[in-house]
């Protein structure tokens, strides 16, 4: 929470954000005190005493009908809940009062997607030329695909032959021929799979760095019989 | 029960090859399946006298042994392929505890038996390696242990020091390890290394009783008592240089650290719970089983559905647990060695589940099939590419650890493909009692136990050394006879030995 009220308050310009501490009372009276007075302007200058009187007993009333006078949805939750909205209700004021200003505000975000350029070699194949009718007449004559005009359709014919139908235990022969070429499509499928499984692991860290907490506590421990 | 002379019994049993025994239909009524079981010859000697002594006039009661439960199993309903026991197997409570069976989801009538999974859900073994060397370990080694025994709790009774309320157990119950990576206390490489990755998806924490989450709740992070135990172990021989490599376990000498734990008395009065369950399930859906304790309940029926997502929340469960010693084990070994358990390069080799049902696929008959695989006392064992291993061992095969007894060695063994042809992706799980511990009682001093292992220069801290003699490498089979079974059986491979240095138990 401390984090969030730090950055909404160097956003509005506070003097000091950096040494704001949600916890003293003091400061969070003060900086209730310091936005009415400079960003929220919710009351006429002379009806702000009772927030002005932040070592005042009666402050807390004060506050409580300040922010009944202001509708916040926080009002009953904690004093956190509560400040962060004020916060957030004095930014959403600063951005309206200046729209035109922070309307063309950019994010320097990160290029999410690089420019991907096809390494694929197959998507730059040139589907009509006589090399690529001849190799497919070739396997489809070994895997005895029917003829067809369109050597694309026969290619797709051969995939789903290839897919579905049991494959037959290669000859002694051209085991060799069969199997390297399976090997080396394996290989490069567990490294996809590794690169795939890291990516994974560095989000679940990333999303520890928010999460994590892990505690003991030995008072608890018992050992049994 | 039929009851015949042994010399009749023994004509429905045929050795097929040195390692594997058929059971013919007959042995037991009603048999839908064959039976088979894995054993050398030490382990045969050991199966076959376990029938005799039952068929010995007046030995009607007692234990059944576990060639005749393993019969049993075969003819529940909606079995597939063959009712198996694996090397270890012993007499276990309905299944034998090594006995694994798949029932085919499509099957109307297939069961799923609380007995086949076993009262410890998800009892299993998770494998900590370590960048250190036995030298760097032996002069603190008392230390060390001491360290391990204070972090993590153990004995009948014990309680976890990791602070939870019961909505920290219901989240738990439900994510399983994705709680503990939420909640820090692992790392994400762990889950990689875990099978399911730590997580049973169609765990339901509303299908688990108040009493049992009452049970369990204080007991998270707790080692529990009976066989489980962490070790602090040596690598003490390497057989596949590769598949060890990919494990990250380099030379001899090589220190890892070994939890054998499960889900304690949650997963315990879960399976009781569902035990009463399915004794009425039975009733209503005329289910017959030649054994009262086969207690089970259709799959599709609304008891087999509850207890298998209350089930699924013990296998989370233990998961957590698991993790948790795991989180203790890594803070124990950087207090001693001053170093962060990142660089000590702690990492989970691997973590198997020994009791459990799970739903997978496989080809039975050329055909592929959607199954219900129950695993007691069985790990699985998966191949060589098959999806569901991590991709560090898609080319070795899925780790399998085989916790030895207390004082002997544990293996490390890979998942082959005759093995998912054979035995379901199934294999051994560990050595299985040879004594009752009734019997261990009364045959075995501790005393002497406990100076056996310190002779053998193993650290030993246990909460109630009268107990140790149960768990005696005296009370068990012989581990490597075992594993040796499987391995030449090729339904695993034998990959690395450990040896205990140090011991922590309940």
């Amino acid at each position: 929470m401390s984090n969030l009220f730090k950055l909404k308050l160097s956003a509005l310009g506070h003097p000091n954000p950096e040494f704001f501490n949600c916890e003293d009372e003091k400061e969070y009276r003060s900086v209730v005190l310091w936005l009415e007075d400079q960003k929220i302007r919710h009351y006429k200058i002379e009806d702000r005493e009772g927030l002005r009187n932040i070592d005042s007993d009666f402050w807390k009333e004060a506050y409580n009908t300040y922010q009944k006078d202001l509708v916040s949805p926080a009002a009953e939750g904690t004093l956190n809940e509560q400040l962060n909205w004020l916060l957030s209700y004095a930014v959403r004021l600063e951005y309206a009062d200046n729209v035109d200003k922070y309307k063309n505000a950019k994010v320097e975000e990160k290029k999410k997607a690089p420019n991907v350029v096809s390494s694929n070699p197959l998507d730059n194949l040139d589907f009509s030329s006589q090399a690529f009718k001849a190799g497919v007449n070739r396997v489809c004559t070994v895997a005895s695909i029917g003829p067809h005009p369109d050597p694309k359709i026969r290619l797709a014919a051969l995939a789903k032959v290839l897919k579905t139908s049991p494959h037959p235990e290669p000859l002694q022969t051209e085991v060799n021929l069969v199997n390297q070429p399976s090997d080396v499509l394996k290989l490069l499928f567990v490294q996809d799979l590794r690169n795939l499984q890291t990516k994974i692991n560095e989000a679940l860290v990333a999303v520890q760095t928010v999460t994590a907490d892990p505690r003991t506590d030995t008072k608890l421990g018992r050992v049994g019989r | 029960m039929v009851v015949r002379q042994y010399n009749e019994e023994i004509k429905y049993l045929e050795k097929i090859n040195p390692y594997c025994w058929r059971i013919k239909k007959g042995f037991q009524p009603n048999m839908n399946v064959e039976g088979v079981f894995y054993v050398n010859s030490t382990l045969e000697k050991l199966m076959l006298e376990e029938l005799r002594n039952c068929c010995r006039p007046g030995m009607s009661g007692g234990f059944l042994p576990g060639v005749k439960q393993i019969a049993n199993v075969a003819a529940l309903p909606g079995i597939v392929g063959r009712s198996v026991g694996l090397p270890d197997v012993h007499s276990g409570y309905g299944f034998a505890i090594g006995n694994m069976a798949a029932f085919d989801m499509d099957d109307p009538k297939s069961i799923v038996s609380p007995g086949g999974v076993g009262f410890d859900i998800n009892c299993g073994v998770r494998l900590l390696r370590t960048n250190l060397h036995e030298k760097d370990v032996l002069p603190i080694k008392e230390q060390l242990a001491q360290s391990l025994f204070d972090h993590i709790p153990v004995g009948v009774g014990s309680k976890g020091i990791i602070p939870m309320n019961a909505r920290d157990l219901e989240e738990a119950l439900e994510m399983g390890m994705d709680w503990s990576l939420r909640e820090g206390y692992v790392w994400a490489e762990d889950k990689e290394h875990c099978e399911e990755y730590g997580r049973m998806l169609n765990a339901d924490p509303s299908k688990v009783s108040l009493r049992a989450k009452k049970r369990g709740l204080p007991q998270l992070g707790t080692l529990g008592a009976g066989n489980h135990y962490a070790e602090i172990q040596v690598v003490d021989e390497i057989f596949d240089k590769y598949a060890a490599g990919k494990m990250g376990i380099e030379s001899i000498g090589q220190v890892c650290v070994m939890i054998h734990s499960g889900s304690r008395g949650f997963g315990h009065q879960v399976a009781t719970d569902a035990l009463v369950q399915m004794e009425k399930a039975m009733k209503r859906d005329n289910i017959e089983t030649n054994d009262r304790q086969l207690a089970c309940a259709r799959i599709k029926s609304v008891e087999g559905q509850d207890y298998l997502k209350a089930m699924s929340a013990a296998a989370n469960f233990a998961w957590v647990n698991r993790s948790s010693m795991t989180f203790l084990t890594r803070q124990a070994f950087a207090k001693q060695f001053k170093m962060a358990p990142d660089d000590l390069d702690m990492h989970v080799i691997y973590d198997v589940s020994h009791n459990i049902a799970k739903v997978e696929e496989h080809v039975v008959d050329g055909k592929l099939k959607t199954l219900l695989v129950h695993r007691k006392g069985s790990t699985r064992a998966f191949p060589p590419n098959h999806p569901l291993i991590p991709v560090d061992y898609q080319l070795t095969g899925q780790p399998v650890l085989i916790g030895g007894t207390m004082g002997t060695c544990s293996y490390v063994l890979t998942g082959t493909h005759q093995g998912m042809t054979e035995t379901f992706g199934s294999t051994c799980h560990g050595a299985g009692r040879a004594l009752s511990r009734a019997k261990s009682r009364r045959n075995i001093d501790y005393k002497e136990v406990l100076n056996k292992l310190e002779t053998m220069g193993i650290s030993i801290r246990v909460a109630s050394p009268k107990l140790v003699m149960e768990e005696a490498p005296e009370s068990y089979k012989n581990v490597t006879d075992v594993v040796d079974t499987c391995h030449a059986a090729g339904i695993s491979k034998k990959t690395v030995k450990l040896r205990p240095i140090a011991v922590i138990k309940g």
